[in-house]
């Protein structure tokens, strides 16, 4: 844990779901702060030097994306992204489960700053107790006229609705979030104009990932400075092969494997193989960068990115070539079909890998592997048929050995290497340890 | 000719007080019209196309892109086994096989007795339950063989 | 701040080119001669970017570009060509034919497949793809026109986007997503659509095809014909596709200021009937009261004997109907025949008009040309069903609501494009008059009486809502259509309409078919003295005329009061008719001479813009079947006239002479209104019963359409609309038999129930040959109210037939 928890502090233990326990921890006291006492301009002065970066994937400087509003438009919008659909990635659900009440305040201090008075929060149809718990902070919230009209006395008017998904990865595509929210199918809009510029019904919006808006609270009450000198702050999600898999929260930069260690390390007696650091997105990367920083520049000289921040560990009783597969037929179930390369070429990779599983490869597949891969590169309308290039190709250059084994053999080099066992499934649970059950 | 009942319909009509556009009401709309028939039958679509003055074709074609509008009746339960990379690291597919063998279908399918579609699904956003999987709003994880048949026996007793 | 310059340069493969700011670079590549491939991109449409094969690089991009979305900048360098560029494309079309058979050879398409012309051109020429490809059920049928090959298609949306963007109809959809995305109707189920034939033009593969066209012929088989189709009155440009002496297909021929590269589907499948087996190919006489076969020269010399007779008489004993079927040419004719020789000034082609009617005072057409519609911010359609009337002009209208015109509509009943309507203005019927003069005087200033208003069963918010935008609206346009025009409340109509357009907006009378505009030019209407068609027609029925000579029309069930009709029909000793068909004014007509179609004729048309376009002969008809004018120039020399006409440029040439102005590719344009018209503020009687409404619908079985197997079935079923508590009370269910009476007349139809027919009103399509509306409707009464009732079908005999109530 960083030397003060910014977010973690509100999800453990209870949580803070309920105003009180959140108001009590000091809750909307920074919203109250940024509406009474600060202008537009100055909030969102503090968040560009806070550092705050979008935690949805891209990255993006939140500070410089709201600076993109144009000031004089007369409607304008904030959409908070709560589709968390990434593989791998669950600190948004936690976040809306746990700790709502920071994304609402998040939201007040956006509208504020940008000048909107509406928000839509669009959470994945999935998330039933994230947004059940989201529409109650909503309700009380109301209530207690932390929003409506007049908010903190000032003349702040602002209405929440919470949206829910359908059930499509790419809606959480920003502008693919935007058709979904407008009522049509989600397949993303061409590239300029920008959500900022003409997003939801063509007005300036803004859209900001649940955890990007759930730093704010901290952001305003500690100032850019302080927030900064954390790290600053990012949540991880990490999964796979570790003991303790969860969402953690440390300074970006953190190496990867004290993140793993925070994880409670490899179980015992494997070793680590592989990992993505940003959700399947990211490009694999093995043992050479278990010391990588956990923070955006020094992932992609690595050759890959921090994404989502969600660490997904393998150790060496994983076969890449059945998990390079099975992200290929992630992206060809998501993939929305407006775009040739996308919709056709993770279509036919599946078809390869299936062919390469099931015994049937030929040693040219890796050619041709690659060959689509490429027909993929840089070529999709979306960064989602853009997505399977990088792991593919890792995978290819660092664990070529275990696609020509599948080929060659037509069986798998880690099962041959390893007793059946450690494909069992990880721990005894029972049915009763299931996380929450809200009424729908 | 309508099939909703008026309740339903009247909920779907206030719906657009929300959005801008009429059409932004349009997903919430089929979710109560699901809620109401269980599915979404043409007539159904059809209805809702009018409820919001949509061409029915629209409103078919937004209800077939999202995989929680069923143009096809569903089972009374809906089994959701995520495989994607944590929970198939850690065993998903041997939780597939157990399921498979219990609900006695592959995944897509509903089973004979109609009380559950059984889907593979991609991540759920609760990988640390990984391997994990959801019926109707509920979690369940980490899933052992075990109690997938404990889940699956209070699922069919309701 | 300086205004940016107007234009941009940018180099393409070296080459520089200038192009206004904001073209986008395949634009400006298609301009410096450089083609780059496209799928998807269809510059009728904004850009997608879904197809991903007009790549370019871009210095200092990173990414390769889509051009057909990329917008050209000042010193772009551009580079079309280079391998990177190359293998892209390359790769790109490898995947678009991973699911795409390669069946060319027995594919519609073959020979004009933008996708098999790229393949040749930027494919690699063989496929790593060794899987099985997708398998989608054979073709599908959706409806009677088109036919849908899913392996084929490529996902480029265009056909998606026509219906979302162009028309408005939305007719074809994506389903599912992702690879299993494809584009379909809501199950499967026939197309709705009045323009689904674009698509099949617009579509880049062979994934869309026509049923008529399936397998028939190859692209380069055919000789494409320029002519104009003769449906509607728009005279929209086509080609007709001949092959051995038939007409295989209509397509588009692209006039960018007129239908563009559209047609509406009548006019593109609406062609059968040029080659039905029933068309008549010898003169019939009647003798012993039978018509029987007999030679050209009988028939003609029985006629010109009769017209001879008559003119000895005295003047004025001739009656002629008809001429908005005919050419310029042939209409011109038609004049000189019966004005110069035979001496008669009752000549009229507006025979479906009611005695009085305000189109008989005011000449019909555009006011304006068509292309300028998009450009107006405000659109009043009175009493006119756009898409069932003038389906082109709709897809102007569409471009206009886009672009942020306000659409309003007065109207008895919901129009099929309601969801694009801003305002509706549903009155009672007979009160259009009362709602359009009350938004007449708002708009100069005076305040509508809401009370009135309410009466004539209109929303006064949205008068108020019309009338504020009348005001402010740039070139505000008022269409005004033959429902508001024939109806009790004509002249009051245009009263008003005068005061609108005095107020500034351009008046448009959206009236007449085919070439009316030009029959009317060529004087096809009452010369001094002269009586209007029901003017001819109530006086022959008198015993006023020998000869009643009838061209291009059935009046029998055209003319709005078939009992009038019918007594002309049995007091006029001699009824000559020229038709293509036995049509019902035929088969009781006295001789029956069998004439041409505009695709066997060379010629000239005017449309309601007053355009003036030529047509060639694209086939010769059947053996034994003569041109109007031919058949005139025949009556003329029987008649002594020593005329001499090398072709139809001579008489063309002629009518130049007679009428200023008349150049090809010239307009015409009507004239403003002017006249004075009587308004009339009293709102009709309110019914406990039925008022019956009518209307045309496009797709309707009249004597065309009833004989072109594609579009025979798209309206449906003659039927009766009724609202659903109309019916309830009547114990109706939906497609149940009704009987539909007024005094002793009597129609059995079909029950629609509907929500598209107000409560209180019931509405029958007009223009089914099977089931005369017009038997029901008297000229005396332009309100007609009906009595309604279900009918056991078994004493029925079926839709159509007359039962007595
Ligand atoms: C295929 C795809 C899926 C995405 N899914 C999500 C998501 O589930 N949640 C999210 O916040 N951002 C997602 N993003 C990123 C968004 O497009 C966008 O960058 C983000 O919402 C911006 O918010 P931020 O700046 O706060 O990160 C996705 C992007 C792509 C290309
Ligand atoms: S998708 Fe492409 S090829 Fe199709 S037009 Fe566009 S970018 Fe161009
Ligand atoms: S991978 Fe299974 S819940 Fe995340």
């Amino acid at each position: 844990m960083p030397a003060e928890s910014v977010l973690m502090r509100f999800v453990e233990g209870e949580g803070t779901a309920d105003l009180d326990a959140y108001v009590q921890a000091g809750g909307y006291e920074a919203a109250r702060h940024a509406l009474t006492t600060l202008t537009p301009e100055s909030v969102i002065d503090i968040v560009d030097q806070s550092g705050l970066r979008g935690k949805g994937g891209a990255g993006f400087p939140t500070g410089r994306k709201w600076k993109f509003i144009p000031k004089g438009a007369p409607v304008k919008y904030v959409v908070v992204n709560g589709d968390e659909a990434e593989p791998c990635t669950f600190k948004d659900h936690m976040l809306l489960e746990r700790a709502p009440h920071l994304l609402v305040e998040g939201i007040i201090i956006t509208a504020y700053a940008v000048g909107a008075h509406t928000a839509y929060a669009y959470v994945r149809r999935e998330g039933y107790l994230a947004r059940e718990r989201l529409r109650q902070a909503v309700a009380v919230a109301y209530e207690r006229g932390f929003l409506g009209r007049k908010i903190f006395g000032t003349d702040m008017d602002l209405d929440v609705v919470v949206h829910t998904g359908a059930g499509a990865y790419i809606a959480g595509e920003e502008t693919a979030l935007l058709e979904s929210l407008e009522g049509r199918r989600a397949m993303p809009r061409q590239r300029p104009p920008f959500p900022a510029v003409a997003g939801l019904y063509g007005k300036p919006t803004v859209i900001n990932n649940v955890e990007t808006l759930s730093h704010l609270p901290a952001v305003i009450r500690l100032g850019p400075e302080a927030y900064r000198s954390l790290g600053p702050p990012a949540l991880f999600s990490v999964s796979g092969h570790v003991r303790r898999p969860g969402v953690y929260e440390l300074p970006l930069g953190t190496p990867m494997h004290e993140l793993i260690e925070h994880a409670g390390g490899l179980r015992e007696g494997r070793r680590f193989k592989a990992a993505f650091p940003g959700g399947s997105s990211s490009a694999i990367l093995t043992a050479e960068h278990l010391d990588v920083p956990m923070d955006y520049e020094p992932l992609r000289v690595a050759g890959s990115m921090l994404g989502s921040a969600s660490l997904i560990v393998m150790d060496d009783t994983t076969c890449i070539v059945r998990v390079v597969a099975r992200a290929v037929g992630f992206y060809k179930e998501e993939s929305c079909g407006k775009c040739t390369p996308c919709r056709e070429g993770t279509y036919w990779l599946s078809l390869v890998f299936d062919r390469i599983l099931h015994g049937r490869g030929r040693m040219e597949d890796l050619d041709l592997l690659a060959h689509i891969s490429k027909g993929l590169n840089g070529t999709c309308f979306c960064l989602l048929g853009e997505s399977v290039p990088p792991s593919l190709d890792a995978s290819l250059q660092h664990f070529r050995h275990e696609y020509e084994y599948h080929i060659g053999t037509g069986r798998c080099d880690v099962e041959d290497r390893l007793p059946p066992q450690h494909f069992a499934a990880r721990s005894t649970g029972d049915p009763g340890a299931a996380a929450g059950t809200p009424g729908a | 000719m309508p099939v909703l009942r008026d309740e339903a319909r009247d909920e779907i009509r206030r719906l657009p007080d929300h959005y801008e556009h009429r059409q932004s009401a349009l997903i919430p709309a089929l979710f109560v019209a699901q809620r109401e028939i269980g599915w979404l039958p043409p007539d159904t679509l059809r209805e809702v196309a009018d409820l919001l003055d949509l061409p029915s074709s629209e409103v078919t074609s937004v209800a077939s892109f999202y995989r929680f509008f069923f143009l096809e009746p569903p089972g009374r339960h809906l089994v959701l086994l995520c495989t994607n990379l944590a929970c198939a690291l850690n065993g998903a597919e041997h939780i597939r096989h157990h399921l498979e063998a219990r609900l006695e279908i592959p995944p897509g399918q509903i089973t004979a007795d109609g009380i559950f579609t059984f889907r593979e699904s991609e991540c759920l956003a609760a990988c640390y339950l990984a391997p994990m999987m959801m019926v109707d709003c509920d979690r369940f994880g980490p899933l052992t063989p075990k109690s997938v048949d404990e889940i699956l026996e209070r699922y069919r007793a309701r | 701040m300086a205004e940016p310059p107007a234009t941009v340069t940018l180099t393409i493969d070296g080459r520089a080119v200038t192009v206004a700011r904001g073209t986008t670079v395949w634009h400006a590549a298609e301009q410096a001669g450089i083609d780059i491939p496209i799928f998807c991109y269809l510059d009728r449409m904004p850009p997608l970017g879904a197809c991903r094969q007009c790549f370019v690089r871009v210095e200092k991009m990173a990414r390769l570009q889509t051009s057909c979305t990329l917008v050209a900048e000042e010193g772009m360098v551009v580079s079309a060509s280079t391998p990177d560029v190359r293998g892209a494309q390359e790769r790109n079309l490898e995947f678009l034919l991973i699911n795409h058979p390669l069946d060319c050879p027995i594919c519609d398409k073959g020979g004009e497949c933008p996708l098999q012309d790229q393949t040749f051109a930027y494919g690699s020429g063989r496929s790593r793809f060794v899987e099985l490809k997708r398998d989608f059920a054979k073709p599908v049928s959706l409806g009677s026109v088109l036919v849908l090959d899913r392996e084929r298609c490529i996902l480029c949306w265009r056909c998606v986007r026509f219906g979302e963007i162009v028309a408005g109809d939305d007719a074809l959809k994506g389903f599912e997503r992702g690879f299993q995305t494809e584009i379909n109707t809501p199950f499967t189920q026939p197309v709705r659509s009045k323009f689904i034939g674009n698509t099949i033009s617009i579509c880049p593969v062979g994934a869309l095809t026509s049923r008529t066209y399936r397998f028939q012929a190859r692209p380069w088989d055919n000789d494409a014909v320029p002519s104009v189709c003769n449906h509607c009155g728009l005279g929209c440009t086509v080609w007709l596709d001949v092959r051995d002496q038939t007409v295989a297909r209509v397509r588009p021929r692209e006039t960018p200021d007129l239908n563009d590269i559209w047609l509406c589907d009548l006019g593109q499948f609406g062609f059968e009937w040029l080659h039905a087996k029933d068309r008549l190919t010898r003169p019939l006489v009647r003798k012993n009261g039978q018509l029987v076969e007999t030679t050209w020269d009988e028939a003609l010399d029985l006629v010109a004997a009769r017209l001879a007779e008559s003119r000895q008489r005295g003047a004025g004993r001739v009656g002629v109907l008809g001429g908005a079927r005919l050419t310029n040419e042939d209409n011109f004719l038609l004049r000189r025949v019966f004005r110069e020789i035979v001496g008669t000034p009752h000549l009229d082609h507006r025979l479906d008009a009611r005695p009085g009617s305000a189109s008989l005072q005011v000449a019909w057409g555009l006011r304006g040309p068509l292309a300028a519609i998009p450009e107006s911010s405000l659109l009043l359609l009175v009493g006119c069903d756009i898409t069932e009337e003038y389906p082109i002009a709709w897809l102007r209208m569409k471009q206009a609501v886009d672009h942020g015109a306000q659409l309003y509509a007065i109207h008895p009943k919901p129009l099929e494009i309601h969801r694009f309507i801003t305002g509706r203005l549903i009155h009672s019927p007979g009160a259009e008059g009362v709602v359009l003069a009350q938004i007449a005087n708002a708009v100069r200033g005076q305040k509508p009486d809401a009370k009135v208003l309410q009466e004539a069963g209109v929303d006064p918010a949205v008068v108020a809502g019309l009338v504020a935008r009348l005001r402010a609206a740039a070139r505000p346009m008022v269409f005004i259509g033959k429902n508001a025009l024939e109806g009790p409340a004509g002249t009051t109509v245009l009263h008003a309409a005068q005061r609108l357009q005095a107020a500034g907006c351009m008046i448009h009378i959206m009236r007449g078919k085919g070439n009316a505009v030009g029959a009317a030019l060529m004087g096809v209407l009452p010369g001094p003295g002269g009586w209007t068609a029901p003017e001819m027609i109530q006086q022959a029925a008198r015993g006023a005329l020998d000869v009643l000579y009838v061209l291009g029309g059935d009046p029998a069930t055209e003319v709005g009061d078939a009992h009038a009709w019918a007594a002309a029909r049995e007091h006029t000793p001699l009824v000559v008719v020229h038709d293509l068909f036995l049509t019902a004014t035929g088969r009781d007509a006295d001789v029956v001479l069998p004439a041409l179609t505009y695709a066997e004729k060379h010629g000239t048309v005017c449309n309601l813009e007053g355009r003036v376009q030529q047509i060639e002969a694209a086939v010769r008809g059947p053996a034994g079947a003569r041109g109007d004018g031919a058949i005139l120039l025949e009556l003329a020399a029987r008649l002594g006239a020593e005329w001499s006409y090398g072709g139809w440029e001579e008489i063309f040439a002629d009518a130049r002479a007679a009428v200023p102005g008349l150049e090809i590719g010239a307009f015409r344009t009507p004239p403003p209104l002017q006249g004075d018209w009587p308004a009339n503020g009293a709102l009709p009687a309110r019914s406990a019963d039925l008022v019956l409404i009518t209307g045309e619908v496009l797709f309707d079985r009249g004597s065309m359409t009833a004989r072109s197997p594609a579009i025979a079935d798209l309206a449906g079923p003659p039927s009766v609309w009724v609202h659903p508590a109309d019916a309830a009370s009547r114990g109706l269910v939906d497609g149940a038999l009704a009987q539909l009476s007024v005094g002793a007349a009597g129609l059995v139809l079909r029950a629609r129930l509907t929500e598209e027919v107000p409560p209180g009103r019931v509405y029958v399509p007009r223009g089914y040959d099977a089931v005369p509306v017009n038997r029901l409707l008297s000229w005396d009464q332009p309100l007609v109210t009906v009595s309604l009732r279900a009918i056991d079908a078994a004493a029925a005999a079926g839709p159509g037939s007359e039962v007595a109530p």
